[in-house]
Parts: structure tokens; sequence; C-alpha cells
């Protein structure tokens, strides 16, 4: 097996583990109610309701993403280190910069199934925002009456958790990782759905996500580097220094303007953010493998 | 097998420990040359703090050595190739609470290269050797430390390797279980395997090792082939290093009594 195959399983561990912790869920769940809640709470729609769903849905995703990106990878690498599992993998045929190439992609697997959810989620909230929005028009009410959609996006919350602690009860399956995984499923369900299924209405709001995903995989990198470095607390705070700094670069409006505007994101206009950030992961990457190598 | 190479060679070793400001705190290992040879079971033993376990780390490639030669199957044992041919059982089992025993058992095939069908089979093997078929669906956060130091040991196995590492390998185990880890070994050594391994235990060393080696403060102070030595392993291992003494009873005592 080639050393890319040795690494999966650090991987598929990695995301396991974070998948695993009860904080994932805690995560997940406070960026779905904000997908979902957050635009029909809101009392200002400004005649864009639908507008406003996709912002609540970037906004979930763009501040539950990065929390997790930075609270689970560092997680992950200082509980290896600190508990001497590290050890243990490291007497096996892997090297350092695999090992911690592998920990980092293992957390931002768990951050992509994160993303996924609450975005599919938003799709739904999108998709009720402007059927509430049409009902508005005609009966004169406020657009805030998409009803149907917000209790299709309470139900992805809600009943994963019932599936996964029934799941447990019989099967003794994994409380946190039975809903998680339950939920992701959902969610693009739902979304699927709310779209019709039409990939050529829903490939726009998914390349508008991109930026988005590009900003996490930042985050993990760095996370990932600092956390090999340095004690948990430290490893926290130069993330969020990090996060201040960048903070001004990731704007989620411009997303929402430009699927307003053309109702279409280029795929040009998707890669440029992940260009723009691939120099960032890389640094981050070599900065963390040179620590890793230097540990002892 | 690399038949008449030695296994394991550490050349004048030495491993001083610094603190932040890169100020030497403690000289670990001071000095340590010793052999492993093929099919071998060696022992390292010596009183806490005599610098085993920062040999052990060393010849694993998880420490540097500040001075001296360490070669493991004639490689550096940061290689990966070096690695591809050893099994590790640390002194405290170190396991992920999150994975079950057979996902735990799988992850380190994964990471020994064996494919999926060949890893499932191995891992149903080992499991049943040290006899955890039961709870093999269990999260090891649950496991007691015995069952904890099973699947460590059954992990440490996973790669079919050529070069055992046992840290303290029956620390943690009730007397029937040290017994079977001890039948274990002389079986493992009887199929060719080779086996460098720790103990406080000197009776457990005196029935398993071939070879073993006294350190003190980092140094060795003695070697030799436990049937050469003409004496019971605790007596000589007394003789090499009675003058130590982590208790100070005598004052205790006195104020007690």
């Amino acid at each position: 097996m080639s050393a890319c195959g040795r690494s999966a399983s650090v991987v598929k561990a990695t995301a396991l583990e974070i998948l695993s912790e009860p904080v994932t869920l805690l995560v997940l769940l406070a960026s779905l109610v904000l997908a979902v809640l957050a635009p029909a709470f809101h009392y200002h729609q400004f005649g864009e309701p639908t507008r406003m769903a996709r912002d609540a849905g970037f906004s979930a995703v763009f501040t539950g993403g990065t929390v997790l990106a930075v609270f689970a990878t560092i997680r992950s690498i200082r509980r290896e280190i600190e508990t001497g599992t590290i050890e243990m993998a490291l007497s096996h045929p892997i090297s350092r910069g695999m090992f911690f190439v592998a920990k980092a992609c293992g957390a931002f697997a768990a951050c992509i199934v994160f993303a996924l959810t609450v975005f599919g989620v938003s799709l739904t909230s999108v998709a009720g925002a402007a059927v509430g929005g049409a009902i508005a028009e005609r009966t004169g009410g406020i657009a805030r009456i998409w009803g149907p959609c917000v209790a299709v996006g309470m139900a992805v919350i809600v009943l994963p958790l019932v599936a996964a602690a029934a799941a447990n009860r019989l099967f003794r399956f994994r409380f946190v990782l039975a809903s998680t995984v339950t939920a992701a499923c959902a969610a693009v369900a739902s979304a699927s759905w709310a779209f019709s299924l039409d990939p050529a209405v829903l490939a726009p709001y998914f390349l508008a996500a991109l930026p988005l995903v590009a900003f996490i995989a930042v985050f993990v990198s760095a996370s990932a580097a600092f956390a090999v470095r340095f004690r948990a607390n430290v490893a926290a705070v130069c993330s969020g220094v990090l996060f201040a700094a960048m903070v001004p670069f990731a704007g989620n409006y411009y997303l929402s303007d430009a699927l307003s505007a053309g109702g279409s994101v280029s795929w040009i206009g998707a890669a440029v953010p992940f260009a723009a950030a691939i120099p960032a992961i890389a640094a981050f990457t070599l900065l963390g493998i040179g620590w890793t190598a230097e540990r002892t | 097998m690399d038949s008449g190479k030695n296994i394991v060679e550490l050349r004048n070793v030495s491993r001083t420990f610094r603190d932040f400001w890169l100020r030497p705190t403690v000289k670990a290992v001071d000095g340590l040359t010793l052999d492993v040879r093929p099919g071998e079971v060696f022992g390292l033993l010596g009183p806490n703090g005599s610098g085993k376990s920062t040999t052990i780390k060393m010849i694993l490639g998880l420490l540097r050595p500040s001075g001296g030669e360490v070669s493991l199957f004639g490689l550096s044992p940061r290689s990966v190739e070096a690695r591809r041919r050893l099994g590790y059982l640390p002194e405290l089992s170190y396991l992920h609470p999150f994975l079950t025993a057979r996902e735990t058992l799988m992850y380190y095939a994964g990471l020994c290269g064996l494919g999926r069908s060949e890893a499932r089979k191995r891992t149903s093997q080992l499991l049943e050797m040290v006899g955890l078929e039961e709870a093999a669906s269990r999260v090891v956060a649950g496991f007691s430390k015995g069952m904890s130091r099973r699947v460590a040991l059954a992990a440490s196995l996973v790669g079919r390797p050529d070069l055992l590492v046992l840290d303290e390998p029956t620390s943690g185990l009730d007397p029937v279980s040290t017994k079977e880890v001890k039948t274990l070994i002389k079986a493992l050594s009887a199929g060719g395997m080779t086996i460098l391994m720790t103990s406080h235990l000197l009776a457990d060393a005196e029935d398993v090792c071939d070879r073993v080696m006294i350190l003190n403060h980092g140094k060795s102070v003695a070697e030799g082939r436990v049937a050469d030595l003409g004496t019971s392993l605790e007596e000589f291992f007394l003789a090499k290093v009675g003058d130590i003494e982590h208790f100070r009873l005598a004052p205790f005592l006195s104020q007690e009594s």
C-alpha cells in the first residue's frame, strides 16, 4: 500500500474523532438554527427574503465552519501529542510530514460534512423564502411566512437527533456521529427536494459557497500548524488573531451579490478565492510539517 | 530477516534534555553502546529514571540522540523503511478513546499498509488471540487497564513485525495475563521474531530474555546472557545497582515506631 493509502487510515480516524465529538454536534445545531431561523425571524427583509435566507446560510457556514475548524483541529492534534497516541502512530511506517498532512485532511473532511449540512439546510430555507415572498406579495402579509420550509429545516435538525438516539439505543451506534451523518444526508435531500433536483439551479449556490470552503481550509491548516507547536490555548489565540486579520477579506455579501445580480457564479469567480487560499494553505502546511519534524 | 547483522545498533549514544532556553536539564543516556541480534529476546533493565524509555524512544526514532549513532535494520530509525518492520508496545497503552477495539486494530493495520481484507482478517485473528472478540465493538474509553493493554499488544503485532519493542509489556496485567504474555513472547521468539523489552519485574525478564543489559544513570553497568549469570537475575541486578535508594525509610520508620 502506498504512503497515501497508509495516511488514509489517519484521515478516516481524525474525521471520525471530530464527528464523534459532542462539541461538533453543538456547533452544528447552533449553525443550523442560525441558518433556518435567522431569516424567518428577521423583521426587515427589504423585499429580499431569499437574499436574507442566503446571507444567513453563508454566515452560518462561515462562522460555524471557522469555529469548528479551529476548535476541532487543535483538539485533535493536541490530544495526539498529550496522550501519546502520536508515538504509537509514528512508530509505524508513516513519515511525520505525512502524518501532519493526514491529520489536517481528516479535520478538513469533518468540516466539509459540517459545511454541506448547514448549506443544504440553508438552501431549503432559500427555497422557502422564495415561496414565502410570493405568497406575501399575493396576500399582502409580511415575508416571514415560509413556515413549511422552516418546518422542513427544523425537521432536519430534530429528526437526526431522534434517529441517532434510536440507533444508539438499538444498535449502540455512536450518537453524535449518527446524528451528524443523518443530518448531512437529510440536509442534502431536503435541499434537492426544495430545488426540484435541478442541478442547473443548484450549481450556482454551491459554486458561491466554494470560497467559504477555501477559507475553512486555511483555518484547518493554520490551526493544525499552531497545534503542533503550541499548547491548545496559545494555538487557539493564534488562530483567533488570524481570523481577525482575515475577516475583512471574507465578506459573505459579495457571494449573495453575485447570485442576486446574475443568478449565477462563474467557475472562475469561485476559483479565484481558492487560488488566493492555496499559498496560505501551503505556507501553513509547510510550517506544520517543519514543526512536526522538529518535535523531539 | 537480516541474519548475521544486528537488528538494532547503538554506538556511543547520548541524550541530553534541555529546557526552553536550551540549557541542559538532565542527561538521560550517556555514551550507551548496545546490539540486538536477530531472533533474540533482549532485556533492557534498570531502576526508574535509568534511561530505558529514552533509549527505546531513540531506537524508535521518536527522540533524536544528542550524540552517537542509532541504526535499525541498518537504517536510520526515522526512515519509513526501517519502521515498516517494527512493532511497538509503549509503557502506557496509548489508544484513541473514541475508537472501538476493532477500529483501533484496523487503524494500525492501515498504518502498516495492510489491504482492507487482509486487515480485517488480521484484526479478527489478533482480537481472538488477546481474548477481546466479545468487546471488539466497544469503544476503548470504557476498557479496563488490562483490556487496554491487550488491545495495545495486539496493535503492536498487527503488521507482523521483525522487531517487537515492548516497554513494560506486563504492566497493568493480572498474573494470568502476565503468564500468557510471557508465553506469547517465547512463542514469537521461537518463530524468529527479535524482541527488545524493558521490565521492572526481574522474574519476568529472567523467564523470557536471552540477553540483558542493566542501565543505571543512563549508562550500561552490565550486559550478558541470562544463562551465564550464575545467579538469579534479581541478585545480579541488586549487586550492580544496589546503591540506589528511592525511599528514605529509616528516619520515617524510627519516628513511626
